[in-house]
């Protein structure tokens, strides 16, 4: 359903060089897959996911959904974001909402419906909260529920567990997994752990840096649904070679490369 | 919705676009449209009160020519050399004893806090009448009137020293004296050089204030004189004048700051 | 900008020293003050500086014939007429610096240069612009208080975190949508800091303001005590001064925690 044809974004640096961000990125997304994105910090991923999401302007190419180029945001798509994005003096109630709100959905029906996002993420207790009082965790719970309040075909993850800690990832992975086995949508998800890529994806799409490039796609061969058993997978002789063979291209591009500054 | 993303093309920063991303052609822009203005509502609608733009560049010049200014200059700076002077030396000690004993502190506290919003002006009727109309109450004026800000951002700089690198200095064996020198004065030295030239704003201010409301000598004074003579071009041209003084020393000020604190980074 | 951020940082520190254990010290030390004050009158006998009981005395006749609260009435119109409009152009002014730059470079130095200019020399602009009345009052108190709050605006709006606007964005809100649902309220915080400058500023430019266009006010009454060589008066005029101006401080600083609620404790007094 997402088409990516030639996507190419360079922007010039403080030192006046040229820096390609992406150049060249071929990439379909099929209706309902669990797309993940690989790669080291530089490489463009997160780059790639906003031009998707149409908050940034790109050089060259196109990204068309179902077959309609996309010009800016839009209603089918939403976004989790790495740093939660939550407004620090609104409510959980009213984080949720937000989506919502800025497509004018009056006060009533979006607090029913923020409601429901928030006990499907399990927060119910906390819908007068402010993120301030809520550990990186539930905050980011938050940023899920408000992004799946709006109800999106496609979702936008950007290293969505990335600022948590390990026992609290490992939980709301498998959370994300039985909430998208039982709603099903296109999921892109950026990452730079290749168990996350590997646990949660159909396929990994490996990215190289310096310039942002699709070095591979690689799909993964474990069965649906995962979120029962996610201890058996990561036993799984399929899971371990995955993994393994992630882990020798990437270092592979980190021998060629000198791992890059910019963060991404 | 707009537009935000999409195919754009990306360039290299021709010379067009290094004009417009820089400053200066917006300065001199906003001057302009200030300038003219002024120079229109001044042709229409002004009267004898209001000198035009022209005009009021005509008189600035003729004032920086003529010896009553510069007279009135060097009364008006008698006072805030002294006077700033007096509350450099009498403020950073005071406010580094007051950042470093805290009893002092406690009990100044309320005080600092009251004068740096008391509007200070109104103590000029109680100056006159004590020392009179002399160099001795405009002095005094413009030492309080900086000395306040001084104080406080002293004492707030010795106070935001780290104490663990007072107890480090301690730990190799720093006797009380190299504490001071060696670890509390140079971590405070931030602070307190901008809360000298935060000082040398508000000296200006209470040179200026002081003039122009009770002691009608030097530059305050020539204003009220062109102001009683109609003379609109000539006051203004003072008023530009001050201003330019003003602002002067606060960059210079402000050039010391940087170049004696340049370790601190941009605080 | 460094300097304000001084500024706050010592606001901030006095406030949290204000707050917390260290109330008793203020009682005592104003009442050690009051009785110091007292002695000196007394012992100095000079006409400069009369005793507090004197200056309290004076007080209450200024009070009781109705001449403190007429002039207060008018210097609170003054105050709050200044100060309204100093809070609607710098909110304008200082959005539209932070949200364009464009805007920023060109009026910045002037703002930057006009907030540390003596506002006071202005005065006699006025006069000849507004005439000998309210006006050029209300005048140099927007000169007093206006820059302040636009500089303390633009800051504010421009660090407010790229990531909330582009979560907004995200969700298809729109330009106004943004401004009053993510970067007003996000800014809310360091913009208040500026409404508490800003008051204190204004207040000392409704002071200086009515003592040089002396028609009307408390600074009307400093200048025409001084005139008199009537040192109780100024002082007890200077009293009602103070109060005013912690009052007004008081009141902002009210409306800020009001406002402020949901900053965390911690960061709170960063700024």
């Amino acid at each position: 359903m997402i088409q990516i044809r030639g996507l190419s974004k360079s922007f010039v640096g403080q030192d006046g060089s040229v820096v390609h961000a992406l150049r060249d990125v071929d990439l379909d997304i099929d209706e309902n897959e669990f797309l993940t994105i690989l790669g080291p910090s530089g490489c463009g991923k997160t780059t790639l996911l906003k031009a998707v999401a149409g908050l940034i302007p790109w050089n060259d190419g196109d990204i068309l959904i179902d077959g309609s180029a996309v010009r800016g945001p839009g209603p089918e798509r939403s976004m989790v974001f790495q740093n939660f994005a939550l407004l620090p003096w609104a409510t959980v109630l009213d984080n949720v909402g937000f989506g919502l709100r800025m497509r004018g959905i009056g006060r009533a029906e979006r607090d029913e419906r923020a409601r429901a996002l928030i006990e499907m993420v399990g927060l119910s207790g906390f819908e007068t909260k402010r993120p301030g009082e809520l550990s990186g965790g539930m905050q980011q719970r938050v940023g899920i529920a408000r992004a799946l309040a709006v109800e999106p075909r496609v979702l936008l993850m950007d290293e969505p567990f990335g600022a948590v800690d390990e026992q609290t990832r490992r939980l709301l992975q498998e959370e994300l997994l039985s909430i998208w086995e039982r709603r099903r949508m296109t999921v892109v998800f950026i990452t730079h752990s290749m168990e996350e890529a590997v646990l949660l994806g159909d396929r990994v799409v490996l990215m190289s840096a310096r310039p942002g490039q699709i070095a591979e796609i690689v799909p993964v061969p474990l069965p649906r649904p995962r979120s029962s058993d996610v201890g058996a997978i990561e036993r799984s002789s399929d899971y371990v070679e995955v993994t393994a063979y992630l882990w020798d291209r990437l270092r592979d591009m980190h021998t060629e490369h000198r791992p890059s500054k910019v963060a991404g | 919705m707009t537009a935000t993303a999409g195919p754009r093309p990306a360039r290299r920063p021709g010379l067009a676009r290094r004009v417009l991303d820089a400053n200066l052609p917006y300065q001199l822009l906003a001057f302009a449209v200030f300038a003219g203005v002024w120079e229109v509502y001044a042709r229409e609608w002004g009267g004898l009160l209001i000198p035009s733009f022209t005009e009021t560049v005509e008189a600035t010049a003729e004032l920086l020519g003529s010896a009553e200014l510069w007279r009135a200059m060097w009364v008006s700076n008698q006072a805030l050399v002294l006077g700033f002077g007096i509350a450099v030396l009498a403020g950073v000690p005071a406010g580094i004893l007051l950042g470093r004993f805290r009893l002092a502190e406690r009990l100044a506290d309320v005080y600092l806090n009251i004068l740096l919003v008391t509007p200070m002006a109104a103590i000029i009727p109680l100056l006159v009448m004590s020392v009179g109309f002399g160099l001795a109450s405009r002095v005094i004026l413009v030492t309080i009137f900086s000395i306040v800000m001084i104080v406080v951002n002293s004492r707030t700089g010795v106070r935001q020293v780290d104490p663990a690198l007072i107890e480090m200095a301690r730990s190799f064996g720093a006797s009380e004296r190299q504490v001071w020198t060696r670890v509390l004065l140079p971590g405070a030295l931030p602070a307190i050089m901008t809360g000298i030239r935060l000082g040398l704003g508000r000296a200006v201010t209470g040179m200026v204030i002081v003039e122009l409301l009770m002691v009608s000598t030097a530059l305050g004074g020539l204003i009220l004189e062109y102001r009683g003579l109609f003379k609109a071009p000539l006051l203004y041209g003072t008023i530009v004048i001050i201003l330019a003084e003003a602002l002067l020393l606060i960059s210079a000020a402000r050039w010391c700051e940087r170049k004696l604190t340049r370790w601190a980074g941009s605080a | 900008m460094s300097a304000l951020v001084e500024r706050r940082g010592a606001t901030a520190v006095r406030r949290r020293r204000l707050s917390w254990r260290r109330l008793p010290a203020a009682p005592v030390s104003l009442a050690a003050g009051a009785v110091l004050w007292e002695l000196i009158g007394r012992v100095a006998d000079v006409p400069f500086f009369p005793p507090l009981t004197t200056v309290l005395g004076r007080l209450a006749d200024m009070v009781s014939s109705g001449q403190i609260i007429g002039s207060l009435g008018d210097s609170l119109l003054n105050l709050a007429l200044g100060f309204g409009i100093s809070l609607a152009a710098g909110l304008a002014v200082g959005v539209a610096m932070g949200r364009y730059r464009k805007v920023e470079a060109a009026l910045g130095v002037y703002v930057y240069a006009l907030l540390t200019a003596p506002s006071l020399v202005f005065a006699p602009i006025f006069f000849s612009l507004l005439g000998e009345g309210r006006g050029s009052i209300v005048a140099v108190v927007v000169m007093y208080t206006v820059f302040i709050v636009i500089i303390n605006t633009a800051s504010a709006i421009r660090t407010v975190p790229g990531h909330l606007v582009e979560m907004a964005r995200s969700y298809g809100a729109r330009e106004t949508q943004v401004l009053l649902r993510v970067i007003l309220p996000a800014a809310a915080p360091m913009i208040m800091a500026g409404v508490r400058l800003g008051v204190g500023r204004a207040v000392t430019g409704m002071i200086n303001g009515e003592m040089f266009i002396a028609v009307v006010g408390l600074g009307r009454i400093v200048t025409q005590a001084g005139g008199r060589f009537d040192g109780a008066s100024v002082l007890a005029v200077l009293l009602v001064i103070i109060a005013v101006a912690l009052g007004a401080v008081a009141l902002v600083q009210a409306v800020d925690r009001r406002i402020t609620r949901w900053v965390p404790k911690t960061t709170k007094d960063g700024l």
